[in-house]
């Protein structure tokens, strides 16, 4: 109880800090904001640290720190490979696309992808699919956030708001300053927030460590609980091959379909600034999942019949010193809060890049469409599961089935047909169709999610062979 | 110096794609095997620790020799 009431009094004087700090970005940011630019894009100009931290901020969401430890506990070391490995894959896209996609946006005035997609393909039905597929696969996204948060925040603070509550709230302060500063507040507070979920999540996984006297022995408990979690596929086969592969088809392609992450690149002063930034996240998501690992195996042993819920409030809290507690719990609250406004803006970013007419009564709609897109995203967090890495899993995958209709458009010099937009569209609404239980979850043993991806890859090469979608160059 | 870089480039992608293929294999992740371990870190883990961070050196060595360094940029 009375380390209850520590904790407690932490969170109310961290969450004053916190929320302080907040308002004094939000306020120095609007100060600055002096075009429509600067609010929607923080002037084309973001540096080399702020534009690794706000990327890594964005990224690396609750997710990492109450998916990827329930990920581990649940199905073994082969969440490394799900997460890390594919990142270490994402990180070299970054620096392959990002160049490609910057020259491109400089070529064709860069407002969003999907008024990107609509010029180079010629017709708005390019960048209706594109934007409608964000939105269908982004809000779910957005969800697992507040959704994971705020469950968390109910098991932790014995139900004093339903999770409804948490996440209204949530979604309310995210809205009001990202309103009031635009992206370089956002971009200020993922700084913020990449520095304290780093330090908790270090912290927490040390505490694990040293609970399990050592990492050698901490791996030797795991092998007598469950032999299963130290391989793959783990003890509930869900790391085979296949899952694998989608999974790093789907992460690697993040920085191609998801706005929140090519705007980023796209920001970025120039190209040295973008290709130290994705070392820089490289390094960071290396940094960031290996404790998670230590995190999700103390969680194997301690923990292993717990709900997931009950399993991180268990070791995100009360297993931890008041004040680390307290510092885990706004860490947690910033790091959904920074990766949905970055989502959740983009999306407004995405319907600006769609609008025509004058740029204030334009910026008004996208401001009235970051409402609609968080109310759209707080309907469907309170319906959907608490299997957080699956449904991140699920969006990276959506998403990614468009990315060779981005590619396409990115790396040709000429207009090119709108075949891929429909092949991409009909390849959604079979995923979607598959999902819902309307079409076969798998083909003669293949994965649909791998199907699409292989029919949408080889239509595309047929394409750029046959259709004359030329190659920009050879880089 | 610039057909130079092309083929380091080249290379680093050559790289990032034969790690990425070796990483499904049984080198990398064999079927419910945990052993040998380094340090008492399971067999996969480690070998999966090594191929991220090998991953991170390629992009590292790709920033170094992009063909497209140097190029003009925004508000350079």
């Amino acid at each position: 109880m009375e380390r209850r009431i520590t904790m407690i009094k932490w969170v109310i004087i961290f969450a004053i800090i916190y929320l302080g700090i907040l308002v004094t970005l939000a306020l120095i940011s609007r100060s600055k904001v002096k075009s429509v630019d600067d609010f929607m894009m923080g002037g084309f100009n973001i540096g080399y640290f702020l534009g690794f931290m706000t990327f890594a901020a964005t990224l690396f969401s609750t997710f990492t720190l109450l998916g990827m430890p329930d990920f581990f506990r649940n199905h073994g070391v082969g969440a490394w490979m799900f997460l890390a490995v594919s990142d270490g894959v994402m990180i070299f896209m970054v620096l392959w696309f990002g160049y490609h996609l910057r020259k491109k946006a400089k070529e064709k005035k860069f407002r969003g992808m999907s008024g990107l997609l609509t010029d180079c393909y010629g017709s708005k039905w390019a960048g209706y699919v594109y934007f409608i597929g964000i939105f269908l696969f982004l809000v779910p996204y957005v969800s697992i956030q507040i959704r994971g948060i705020s469950i968390f925040l109910d098991a932790s603070f014995n139900h004093a708001l339903p999770p409804w509550g948490w996440a209204t709230l949530i979604l309310f302060v995210m809205i009001l300053y990202s309103e009031t500063g635009g992206l370089k507040a956002i971009m200020y507070s993922d700084v913020f927030q990449g520095i304290l979920l780093m330090t908790v999540v270090w912290i927490i996984a040390y505490t694990c460590v040293q609970n399990m006297n050592g990492v050698k022995q901490m791996f030797e408990e795991v092998r007598l609980v469950n032999e299963g979690l130290l391989s793959v596929p783990g003890p509930k086969g869900l790391f085979s091959i296949q899952f694998l592969l989608v999974s790093m088809i789907a992460i690697v392609l993040i920085p191609v379909t998801q706005p929140q992450i090519s705007s980023r690149i796209v920001i970025m002063r120039n190209q040295s600034s973008m290709n130290r930034m994705a070392v820089a996240v490289g390094c960071f998501a290396m940094l960031v999942i290996l404790p998670t690992v230590a995190i999700g195996m103390y969680g194997a042993v301690k923990y292993a019949d717990h709900s997931t819920p009950d399993f991180l409030s268990q070791v995100l809290l009360f297993d931890q010193p008041g004040i680390i507690a307290a510092a885990t719990m706004i860490g947690l609250i910033a790091a959904a809060i920074s990766t949905s406004d970055s989502q959740i803006f983009a999306m407004s970013g995405e319907l600006r890049s769609l609008l025509k007419g004058e740029e204030k009564k334009v910026l008004k709609t996208t401001k009235i469409g970051m409402v609609v897109f968080a109310v759209a995203a707080l309907i469907f967090s309170l319906i959907s599961s608490n299997q957080l890495a699956l449904l991140a899993r699920l969006s990276f995958t959506g998403t990614g089935l468009m990315a060779p209709m981005v590619l396409l458009a990115i790396l040709s010099k000429k207009k090119i047909g709108m075949t891929m937009v429909w092949v991409s569209a009909t390849a959604i609404l079979v995923f979607i169709g598959s999902l819902l239980g309307a079409l076969p979850s798998d083909i003669m043993g293949l994965r649909m999610d791998l199907l699409l991806f292989i029919s949408l890859g080889m239509i595309s090469f047929l394409m750029v062979v046959f259709d004359g979608g030329e190659k920009s160059d050879t880089v | 110096m610039n057909k130079n870089k092309s083929l380091y480039w080249n290379l680093c992608i050559a790289g990032v794609i034969l790690v990425s293929i070796l990483s499904f294999t049984p080198l990398v992740l064999p079927v419910g095997i945990y052993e040998p371990m380094l340090f008492g870190v399971p067999y996969s883990l480690w070998m999966g620790i090594l191929v991220a961070i090998l991953l991170v050196f390629l992009t590292y060595l790709g920033t170094k020799v992009h063909p497209g360094n140097g190029e003009e940029d925004h508000n350079d």
